[in-house]
């Protein structure tokens, strides 16, 4: 495991609008939330990422005040939240994991149900069911009943009564689980939109390159622990990876290898047969160097690939493990 | 905001469809099967004429026109063939006739069976021989009073007088009306568990959301109670509706208290559904299980399925008819049909409020200002 700065204790922010401190929730002997610790600034997305399991829903379970905890503190917009904290409440929007809405409303009933339970004032409820109905593209669709729409329309809708009543606060459960690219995409445009408009997000996935895409700031979850916080270039710069190259070749030898594995900054080499691994740490010219050995030994290659490191690598250099399964 | 939930709350049961299935075309369907059912039971029990022959062996215009009247009448004793004796024993043998009467100077029967057609012959022929006999010697001994002995043979003398204990409708398979009554009513509980579904956050993601909201929980339990209770009395009404006048089901002369106590039983039903439902140990499927299997186990107690069960516990565990639900429903109805002060149905229609505040308050006390162990 590379070293990893670990925060300890809640960063104390100016409009602080989450705190959670020293969090801990047991389910028997298994504990789901270790001592966790997390501090959300007004005006961020927030991702928790982490794999199935890491603690995320329990986390914001908790923090909604729907499951009771061990030890441990929350406080939003600066007042402590418990089960009867609605004028907490009403300043939060919640997106499930799992679609939650009337399977006998029409999608515009729907809209209009959730939204009503914020909003009392019928004339700005209609503005605003009509404002999120545009906001996730179901005006062809008021008059459908859920069981009729796609996954990808369902999770708008989905979406839709979460943020209806525009609070300030959203959070945000994987709502982009079992949804087609096309709606995905529109989901993250509409997340990054709603946080131009001054909206705080809290949005978990295991999905990295969605939090990479959309999140101002990320905690890295596994097991219950907070194993990291940051933006995603702080946590870039956590691990030891900078870069890596991958180069298509045949012929390699350990003589060559071994001539790679000794250029500046390369840490770690791997050849599977046909594909070449350079792992890199620092530097500025790697790839230059390393097609310049290949070139000093005459030997031919394919296609070139250099990336920089991913949250996957961040996740995978702290915990050993792949953020997600294969085939997930 | 309490308006607007409970307009979706009721929009949201009257298109549920396991409430349309359950509490609107079951008891429909069922409410049919009953009365086709015991239609056809009716049809086999009523009175059928003895058809009989008559064979005139000598002049008797007396027994002539007293045959004549018992088989002119519009629900005739007898269905009476005059033929010849020949002709008659043939009807005989072929059971087209269950007796021959030959009548002469005197009157005799031919039966070929000892059925009740051929009882009821032969007590006929015997009354008719005691009359003939009295009034002949009457002319024999004091023709004065052959008025007076006619008259009092014409009148129907018993030591008996029957006095109506009830001026509501006796019939015997009502009850399993009364009990499809009851059944609908208890299976609100059905739309009772929806609520607790609905909105409790550790059995869908319906009540996680709607916990999230700043809707107090009291209010939307409240709110999803009432839409329940509303659209538990329309399924109610609809049924009782049905029952009464288009299958004709004679409920007596009190129809509005019929509707009155099936509405409160309906209330029942959805507050003893939304209180199982507030334990929130078992699943949604385990409880939904647990709930009709209760529910129709109390509607067997009660005597949906057999008529008798509910006499039998009368006499070995009467207290059990005092608790059980469903019990309590038919009981109503049975009471505004047999008794004419209203003291027995209010003492149910009371029970019935009880059970329902108690099994409110219960699930309320399990249901607020909840935080789960677990999700």
């Amino acid at each position: 495991m590379a070293a990893v700065k670990k925060e300890s204790g809640c960063k104390l922010m100016k409009n602080t609008v989450v705190k959670i401190t020293d969090l801990v929730k047991r389910y028997g002997d298994l504990v789901a939330l270790d001592h966790l610790d997390i501090g959300i600034s007004e005006g961020e997305v927030f991702g928790l990422l982490g794999p199935n399991g890491s603690g995320k829903t329990t986390t914001i379970n908790c923090l909604l005040s729907l499951l009771a905890f061990d030890k441990g503190e929350i406080e939003i917009f600066g007042k402590k939240m418990n089960p009867t904290a609605y004028d907490i409440k009403k300043d939060i929007g919640i997106i499930m994991q799992n679609v939650a809405v009337f399977d006998e409303l029409t999608v515009y009933e729907n809209i209009d149900y959730f939204c009503g339970l914020y909003i009392t004032d019928k004339v700005q409820r209609k503005q605003y069911v009509n404002e999120a109905v545009q906001f996730v593209g179901l005006e062809d669709f008021l008059k459908f009943r859920p069981k009729k729409l796609s996954g990808g329309l369902l999770r708008r809708l989905n979406i839709a009564c979460g943020i209806a009543h525009k609070p300030k606060l959203i959070i945000l459960d994987e709502p982009t689980v079992a949804v087609d690219p096309q709606s995905r995409n529109r989901i993250l445009e509409g997340i990054e939109e709603l946080n131009r408009g001054g909206t705080t997000v809290i949005y978990t996935s295991h999905y990295m390159e969605e939090v990479e895409q959309i999140c101002t700031r990320i905690a890295i979850m596994d097991k219950g622990h907070k194993i990291a916080e940051g933006t995603k270039d702080e946590l870039k710069r956590m691990i030891r990876n900078t870069e890596t190259v991958t180069i298509e070749i045949i012929g390699l030898t350990e003589e060559v290898k071994a001539k790679i594995a000794g250029l500046p900054h390369v840490y770690q080499t791997n050849f599977d047969g046909t594909k070449l691994t350079v792992c890199c740490s620092g530097g500025k010219h790697n790839l230059i160097r390393i097609l310049g050995v290949l070139q000093e030994n005459e030997l031919s290659f394919g296609r070139v690939y250099s990336e920089l490191p991913t949250l996957n690598d961040v996740f995978l250099e702290i915990t050993g493990k792949a953020l997600r399964d294969k085939g997930e | 905001m309490f308006l607007h939930e409970l307009k979706y709350e009721l929009i949201v049961n009257l298109r549920a469809k396991d409430l349309i299935l359950w509490l609107m075309l079951f008891p429909i369907v069922l409410g049919i099967l009953f009365k086709v059912a015991f239609g056809s039971i009716y049809e086999n029990s009523l009175f059928s004429s003895i058809p009989a022959a008559v064979v005139m062996s000598g002049e008797n215009d007396v027994f002539r026109n007293v045959v004549d009247s018992v088989s002119g009448e519009d629900s005739p004793l007898l269905d009476v063939r005059y033929a010849e004796e020949e002709e008659a024993l043939e009807l005989l043998e072929n059971d087209e006739v269950s007796g021959i009467i030959y009548a002469g100077d005197e009157v005799t029967l031919t039966v070929a069976g000892k059925g009740m057609q051929e009882t009821i012959l032969k007590a006929f022929i015997e009354q008719y021989t005691v009359y003939e006999t009295i009034i002949e010697d009457t002319i024999k001994n004091d023709p004065s009073k052959l008025q007076a002995v006619i008259s009092a043979l014409s009148d129907d003398v018993s030591a008996c007088t029957e006095t109506p204990v009830t001026r509501g409708n006796t019939d015997q398979f009502i009850q399993y009306f009364y009990n499809l009554i009851a059944m609908v009513a208890i299976f609100g509980s059905i739309t009772g568990l929806h609520i607790t579904e609905n909105n409790q956050a550790n059995m869908s993601p319906l009540g996680a959301r709607k916990n999230c909201s700043p809707t107090p929980k009291s209010v939307s339990l409240s709110v999803a109670l009432i839409g329940s209770f509303a659209a538990q009395a329309v399924c109610l009404i609809i049924c009782v509706t049905f029952l009464a006048f288009v299958l004709k089901v004679d409920f007596g002369d009190r129809l509005p208290l019929v509707y009155l106590a099936s509405v409160i039983g309906g209330c029942m039903g959805v507050a003893m559904g939304f209180f199982v439902g507030s334990i929130s140990v078992l699943p949604h499927e385990a409880k939904l299980a647990i709930n009709m299997s209760v529910s129709m186990v109390l509607c067997f107690l009660s005597g949906l399925m057999i008529g008798n069960i509910k006499g039998m516990i009368a006499e070995t565990v009467p207290w059990f008819n005092d608790i059980n639900p469903v019990a309590i429903i038919s009981d109503c109805f049975y009471c505004l049909n047999l008794y004419s002060d209203l003291g027995r149905f209010s003492v149910k229609v009371i029970s019935m409020v009880i059970y329902i505040f108690v099994f409110y308050a219960l699930g309320v006390i399990l249901s607020r200002r909840k935080k789960y162990a677990s999700i």
